[in-house]
């Protein structure tokens, strides 16, 4: 964890609302993993506080290391005052980073075909984990589901090994449906899932896993109101359905074992 | 020529006299529920540099606190409903006072009971526990239904309340007061009155938000507790009614983020303050927040708080 000011290398509307920004990170990002995240702060960071007040959790879209630099990405959609301001900056521009944060996905290298679902913008993460799964040897396909076009992720920045299907509600682009459909089809041949989205769709998926592929496991990255990041103020509090211990998204998490939720 | 933090006389005292004895090296507290029991946050920082430390409240049995969503930002400030999610008081007693005996500064201990007895029984638990250096008395949280804000805005039942707990421990006890009052001097004179060592002025205001999407409140519990720099104003007034009136020490907590924040509190009479909010903002905010207090001494020529402690008064 740690809180520094990074260097905005480029900031740019990829698809629909959702855009994509690169930042010079520091050393500290070297050994993050995907899953993890970053508290930004998303106003002026030398006024006594910014405006909005709270950082907002992302989740870190791509890490690009070699000796000479570290460069972190995010993807952010934008859907308010925060991350309107922040689609607004340029390059040059430094924002105050908390991070690397959380504990993200752990992939049992051991197992080949691993399969990828992202809700919206829970993609973000995904697309980090394809590449690093791919660089390890691992067969990946990565489902990703939207509203409409204006939500999916463009397939060319995929690797080409990534196995890439889209579904969206009202068929525009795609499957028409939702990510259990393929989920469902997608199933039989994987050896572990990893998903980021909504709650529901968790839940969703996670019955699914028990009826077609209750010996796989699947490992949920979760999105949560947050006000810290790191523990203290217990904002980002998961109720699991199996009535076990309360969990913090941000220092549990954020990855948690559907199992561990929903039984 | 720059002095530095041991050249200014930061020192004061919350509790005198006797076993009660509370002094802190310097007047930077974090406030509960901001800091959660403070282990996390001593691996990253300096916790020896705090004046002290107030843990997450704490009651009887763990509770596993409220719905989500339980924060909602705010202009300048956010809303709260954590609801006391908190480990309860023998995990606070077993595991956490071994570790802030460590520590070479204060641990206090908030509390919150549901009725008279679970406070007494609280503070009779805590008392003499080495690494435990007092209590903060929650009768003022806006987030839970039973306990709590009946008390704080019950000059009677407080003050009857403190008198309790006072005859029962050696401890310092300071009463954390709600902002929910016509006049805040009502309340501190009767706890004051009834053996408290010190005031923390204030908890958070009572608030809410709405969902317009949803057409429902956005907090899961409904309503929440109001902090953040939006809430420093009106702290600052209550410190300052209270101060001009008792000569109680006051721990000022509402909305500092900054050096100057500090100087202000401590201009209207407090002897400390709480950051809180400010925390979750950047997490080393008190450690900053005290060097920009040391840092407007110096330029200020400032060698002891004394000089300015009640000045607008």
């Amino acid at each position: 964890m740690n809180r520094s000011g990074l260097t905005i290398l480029d900031n740019i509307c990829l698809y629909g609302t959702t855009h994509l920004m690169w930042l010079r990170a520091g050393d500290a990002y070297r050994s993050a993993l995907p899953g993890q995240f970053m508290m930004v702060t998303c106003g002026d960071s030398e006024a006594s506080y910014p405006d909005p007040l709270l950082g907002r959790p992302m989740s870190i879209y791509g890490l690009d290391v070699n000796e000479d630099h570290v460069r972190v990405g995010i993807l952010y959609d934008v859907v308010g005052v925060g991350t309107r301001w922040l689609s607004r900056r340029s390059p040059g521009d430094v924002l105050e980073v908390l991070g690397p944060l959380g504990n993200g996905f752990e992939p049992d290298l051991g197992l080949r075909n691993m399969l990828l679902v992202g809700g919206g913008i829970g993609v973000a993460p995904l697309i980090w984990l394809s590449e690093w799964l791919v660089d390890r040897g691992a067969v990946v396909a990565l489902i990703a589901g939207a509203r409409s076009i204006e939500g999916i992720f463009p397939k060319e920045l995929l690797r080409p090994e990534v196995e890439f299907i889209s579904v969206t509600e009202d068929g525009s682009l795609g499957q028409k449906g939702l990510v259990t459909d393929p989920y469902r089809q997608l199933l039989s041949w994987s050896d572990q899932s990893f998903a980021c989205g909504p709650d529901p769709m968790f839940e969703a998926l996670h019955a699914i896993l028990l009826e077609v592929r209750p010996t796989t496991e699947l490992q949920a990255l979760l999105e949560a109101r947050m006000a810290c990041g790191f523990g203290v103020c217990y904002s980002c509090a998961v109720f699991p359905k199996t009535g076990g211990a309360v969990k913090l998204v941000c220092t549990d998490g954020p990855m948690i074992n559907s199992r561990t939720l929903y039984g | 020529m720059t002095s530095n933090i041991s050249e200014i006389d930061l020192q004061t005292q919350l509790a005198s006299g006797g076993k009660t004895e509370l002094i802190l090296k310097n007047p930077i507290m974090v406030g509960s529920g901001t800091f959660s029991n403070g282990v996390e946050l001593s691996k990253r920082f300096d916790i020896d540099k705090l004046g002290a430390v107030v843990s997450k409240g704490t009651t009887l049995r763990p509770r596993l606190g409220n719905p989500i969503p339980r924060t909602v930002e705010t202009a300048a400030g956010m809303l709260n409903s954590i609801g006391f999610q908190n480990v309860g008081l023998s995990a606070v007693v077993n595991d956490y006072a071994p570790r802030w005996e460590k520590w070479n500064t204060p641990v206090i201990v908030n509390i919150m009971g549901e009725n008279f007895s679970e406070y007494i029984e609280l503070v009779e638990a805590l008392d003499g526990i080495p690494g435990i250096a007092g209590v903060e008395v929650n009768i003022s949280c806006p987030n839970v239904e039973a306990g709590g804000l009946e008390f704080g805005q019950d000059p009677q039942l407080a003050g009857k309340l403190i008198k309790a707990i006072r005859s029962s421990v050696q401890l310092p006890i300071l009463v954390k007061l709600t902002p929910s009052v016509a006049d805040p001097r009502i309340v501190a004179e009767s706890v004051a009155k009834a053996g408290a060592d010190a005031l923390t002025i204030f908890n958070t205001i009572p608030g809410m938000a709405i969902d317009i999407d949803k057409r429902r409140p956005t907090l899961g519990a409904v309503f929440g507790g109001l902090s953040g720099p939006a809430i420093k104003p009106v702290a600052l007034r209550h410190v300052f009614l209270v101060s001009r009136e008792m000569d109680i020490p006051i721990v000022a907590s509402g909305g500092v983020v900054s050096g100057t924040d500090v100087i202000e509190f401590i201009m209207a009479g407090a002897s400390a303050v709480q950051v809180g909010t400010a925390t979750f903002v950047k997490p080393d905010a008190a450690w900053q927040i005290l060097a920009e207090l040391v840092a407007w001494c110096d330029s200020n020529e400032v060698s002891s708080l004394s000089e300015i402690h009640g000045a607008a008064k």
